[in-house]
């Protein structure tokens, strides 16, 4: 296979990276370019734990080739630790114990910047939705729920 | 509890100074949740150096039968493979086992299941590695397999392992139960059945080696790093000290990293790292973890039971198989912790049990959440729920009759003192449930949606008891810029329970958590502290840390009283401030105590060490106390059930756990909350399927988990203090026991929404559409 060059802007930084045309956009991400913080849980896109945003939409990194983000926006955690919304979300998790072993939190706090940026106050189910496509194991969702409510600027459930 | 010990406890208690304890009973920050929601790289496949080469698995294809040869050539002559290893490379012992030897790492003759390793692929990258596995060919001689534990359980069964396919036996004989029967005015047989559950951490096993000095490191995801250590160790023929292992921040474990697997990825890694001369990864996939790593044993139970008109337990015989597959692993303790509590939260005053845990070709089962716990009592609560109809008694009634209370006694014949706080958890669920007004009223439901609820009680024994010594070490230093740091080989996988365990010291020495610093779990520096299982971290740890935090804190307080001129016992120090409790205007701040103390040489450096009593039972009828103390639960749920699909739902949960004293009540009910929905996915929808002794659905896709879409819209979680005898402030342990009740409470409410007995799990809307029709043929 023929390595080709794609140009991928990932946390507002262009990114010239060679790749294989089966290299997986999480690879690239985690081997390449440092992004730890998507993590692998199954490969297949059932877990959504690898979940970040391309193009501003929710995406598995593991169903995703690198090649298909040539000239596109990659937006993993590391590049929102800036950001106030997130800073929000990220203490909501934290005081409400919503982070357990930790290994979805990442694409949770994802899921959830996505909904904040979008919505005000949104519901209990409108945030079930927003985080149905990652798998916690631990929390059983209700502190990360309650933390999205909490850091969106509503009560609690 | 022996007098010595209690009053070892008692003195504890006091000497941590009751006014001072600011911090027990906070909603604490956790000490490592900072580098969680930043998305540091602290897991191990994040700390995988340059120059890296990876290791991959190869098992058997077959579920019993002979290696008759293995073609390594092609896979060896691929671009990139440095090698390949098989049991002849192993230059120690060929064993990856907790308790039994009967495990090896690299299968050399006899394969016993499709989970059984060969060997493993050592390449530049991962697809060279994955690549090569697929060139590998070997031929067997098959063998005759036996996927049902009762077939191997015949005599005439052929033998899976030399000593025969009953790895462990147990058994309880309490009373008479013949006689008990005779007294009856009802006997009731049925049996249950448990399936296999995953437990599905979402970080699957890993493991990391890297060659130094003379010896190894090994970097891991894993419960206990002492006994990863131990089994690296037998493997490479190495003195231990030669391995050092140290635990990286685990995602998720849930028993299973406690068991075998993580000997198997740290010893092939550390294996080829000493063979090439480099850093080697071996990390699991998601398929391969689900088919490798412990599951939950399938259990088939039968209870008898004896029972008056009016409603008392007079006797129950039960008789408890579970399937280990083709290891025994940490199976050999589930089987005793699931036949102590083969009545649960009930008085029975004859008792006969017989377990036995037994070898087949399946995947092998070990521990996992609830140990044994989930199975026994889904039996006994389902069974508790046909006897309350039999007797036409409403079960919350039959219930109250017969659960344990102070002055009771157990299965075990242990009695049951004030620290029982059973009532109080009942008192709690039913109120919220609302359930003396909604029971009847569903009793007369008539049309497609119906209601029900379904009650089930918990008695979850406390400490390792019959599985060994149940210790922890802490190591505690105050540095010199005042922060507190602890080293213990107890380890954090997601529960909090470190932190928890920290938060005890924190309040002995009256300095917040935030001043308090983790070291990870590195077997060079911190000592040998058993296995981090059965949610004993908070309880046991929690005493060493206690321990060391007094000694400390002897040390500190005499200094400052010396700073303020004041005596020793008129000094406190409470939220970093020492100070004279009848002036506080007169402190020292913590930082400069500890300055002071560093200008004088005083050493701030202490361990603490903390063993449980002993809990002697007697193995030959299982009589005794084999826990020191109880964690109480009662759980009722509601659900709805559609008569016309079978489909259900859990409209609401109401949970209470009697915890001693919530050391941290934001981690209790994180607990209560993720153990009660891995429940439900044991109650609903998680089943791990073997076909011919091979797992059918070893992936997300098609094994379901719960997500946030299948939740319970109402879920009143409630924490009662009874404290118990063992744990700091009276602390009881919570981790696992969340994870038991689900089950039966929804089987119970599900029976009395529609009168549909489901008496194997999952409950599936399948089973209750089936169970529905066939209630209703008689009548038409």
């Amino acid at each position: 296979m023929t390595k080709r060059v794609v140009t991928i802007n990932v946390n507002g930084t262009e990114h010239s990276v060679q790749v294989n045309p089966l290299d997986r956009l999480i690879d690239v991400l985690r081997d390449e370019l440092g992004a730890k913080s998507v993590k692998e849980g199954c490969g297949t896109g059932d877990c959504g734990i690898c979940a970040i945003l391309v193009d501003g939409k929710l995406v598995n990194s593991c169903l995703m080739l690198a090649a298909q983000c040539d000239g596109r926006r990659v937006l993993t955690l590391e590049g929102l630790l800036g950001d106030p919304t997130m800073k929000r979300v990220q203490e909501s998790f934290v005081v409400n114990n919503a982070a357990q072993c930790g290994f979805c939190t990442p694409a949770m706090l994802m899921a959830s910047w996505d909904l904040a940026r979008h919505s005000a106050n949104p519901t209990t189910d409108e945030i079930k939705v927003a985080i149905s496509g990652i798998l916690c194991r631990c929390t059983g969702y209700y502190q990360i729920i309650d933390s999205v409510h909490q850091a969106c600027g509503e009560s609690k459930r | 509890m022996s007098e010595q010990v209690s009053q070892l406890l008692e003195s504890l208690r006091e000497k941590a100074g009751k006014g001072d304890l600011l911090y027990i009973g906070e909603n604490i920050v956790r000490v490592d949740s900072l580098e969680k929601v930043l998305g540091k790289p602290v897991y191990t496949a994040d700390l995988i150096p340059k120059g890296t080469v990876y290791a991959k698995l190869f098992h058997s294809s077959i579920p019993h039968g002979v290696i008759k040869h293995m073609e390594l050539g092609a896979a060896k002559s691929q671009p990139g493979v440095l090698g390949v290893l098989t049991w002849r490379d192993i230059p120690g012992l060929n064993e990856s086992s907790a308790i039994l030897p009967d495990r090896q790492l690299y299968a050399d003759s006899i394969v016993r299941s499709t989970a059984d390793i060969l060997g493993a692929v050592v390449a530049e990258t991962l697809p060279a590695a994955a690549d090569a596995v697929g060139r590998i060919k070997v031929d067997y001689e098959r063998l005759p397999a036996i996927f049902d534990p009762l077939e191997a359980l015949k005599p005439d069964a052929i033998k899976l392992h030399p000593k025969g396919n009953i790895a462990r036996q147990m058994r309880i004989r309490k009373g008479n139960v013949e006689e008990g029967f005779a007294k009856s005015d009802i006997v009731f047989e049925k049996t249950y059945r448990t399936q296999f559950q995953d437990a599905t951490p979402l970080e699957p096993e890993m493991g990391l080696a890297i060659p130094e000095d003379g010896g190894m490191k090994v970097i891991g995801s894993m419960q206990s790093p002492h006994h990863t250590q131990a089994a690296v160790a037998k493997v490479l023929k190495l003195p231990p000290e030669k391995v050092r292992v140290i635990q990286a921040v685990t995602g998720g474990a849930f028993g299973p990293k406690s068991d075998e697997t993580p000997f198997d990825v740290c010893s092939t890694a550390a294996l080829a790292a000493m063979k090439y001369r480099r850093p080697v990864f071996c990390g699991l996939d998601r398929e391969e973890s689900m088919v490798m790593h412990t599951k939950r044993h399938p259990f088939v139970i039968t209870h008898k039971t004896g029972v008056t008109s009016d409603g008392m337990l007079v006797a129950d015989e039960s008789k408890i198989v579970g399937d280990t597959g083709a290891y025994a692993s940490l199976g050999v303790f589930v089987i005793v912790r699931a036949t102590f509590h083969t009545v649960g939260a009930y008085e029975v005053p004859n008792v006969k049990a017989d377990s036995f845990l037994v070898y087949t070709d399946n995947t092998y089962t070990g521990s996992l959440r609830g140990f044994g716990g989930p199975q026994a009592v889904f039996a006994i609560e389902s069974q508790m729920e046909e006897l309350a109809r039999k007797l036409g008694m409403d079960p919350l009634e039959f219930r109250l009759k017969n659960m344990l209370v102070p002055g009771k006694r157990n299965a075990t014949n242990a009695l049951m003192d004030a620290s029982c706080g059973l009532p109080q958890c009942v008192e709690k669920v039913v109120a919220s449930s609302d359930y003396r007004r909604k029971a009847p009223l569903y009793g007369k439901q008539r049309g497609g949606l119906r209601r029900g609820l379904g009650i089930a009680l918990l008695m979850h024994g406390n400490s390792l008891g019959p599985e060994g010594n149940d210790y922890g070490a802490v190591h505690m230093e105050i540095l010199s810029d005042g922060t507190v740091s602890v080293g213990t080989g107890l380890t954090e996988y997601g529960t909090g329970a470190i932190s928890g365990m920290m938060q005890v010291a924190s309040s002995v020495l009256g300095v917040p958590l935030a001043r308090f610093k983790l070291e990870r779990p590195d077997t060079s520096k911190h000592r040998e502290s058993g296995p981090t299982v059965a949610s004993r971290v908070v309880v046991i740890g929690g005493n060493a840390s206690m321990l060391a935090a007094q000694k400390l804190k002897a040390k500190l307080v005499p200094l400052a009283a010396g700073m303020l001129k004041a005596g020793e016992d008129e000094v406190s120090i409470a939220d970093g401030v020492a100070f004279i409790r009848k002036r506080p205007s007169a402190s020292v701040k913590w930082d400069d105590l500890v300055a002071e103390a560093y200008r004088r040489g005083l050493s701030l450096k202490e361990d603490g060490f903390f063993m449980a009593p002993a809990a002697p039972w007697d193995t030959e009828v299982g009589q005794g106390t084999p826990y020191v103390q109880y964690t109480w639960g009662a759980l009722i749920a509601e659900v709805e059930v559609d008569t016309e699909t079978g489909f259900y739902k859990v409209l609401g949960v109401h949970a209470a756990y009697d915890v001693g004293r919530a050391v941290n009540p934001g981690g209790v009910l994180g607990q209560s909350y993720g153990g009660t929905v891995q429940g439900l996915g044991y109650a609903m929808m998680e089943e791990l399927l073997h076909k011919d002794g091979q797992v059918v659905n070893p992936n997300l896709g098609d094994y379901y988990i719960p997500t946030s879409m299948d939740i319970p819209a109402e879920f009143k979680a409630f924490i009662v203090e009874v404290p118990g005898p063992l744990g700091p402030f009276g602390a009881k342990i919570i981790a696992e026991p969340p994870i038991v009740l689900p089950g039966p409470a929804i089987r119970n409410a599900v029976l009395n929404a529609v009168g549909v007995s489901v008496d194997d799990l999952p409950v599936t809307s399948e089973k209750v559409l089936m169970g529905a029709s066939k209630a209703a043929r008689p009548s038409r």
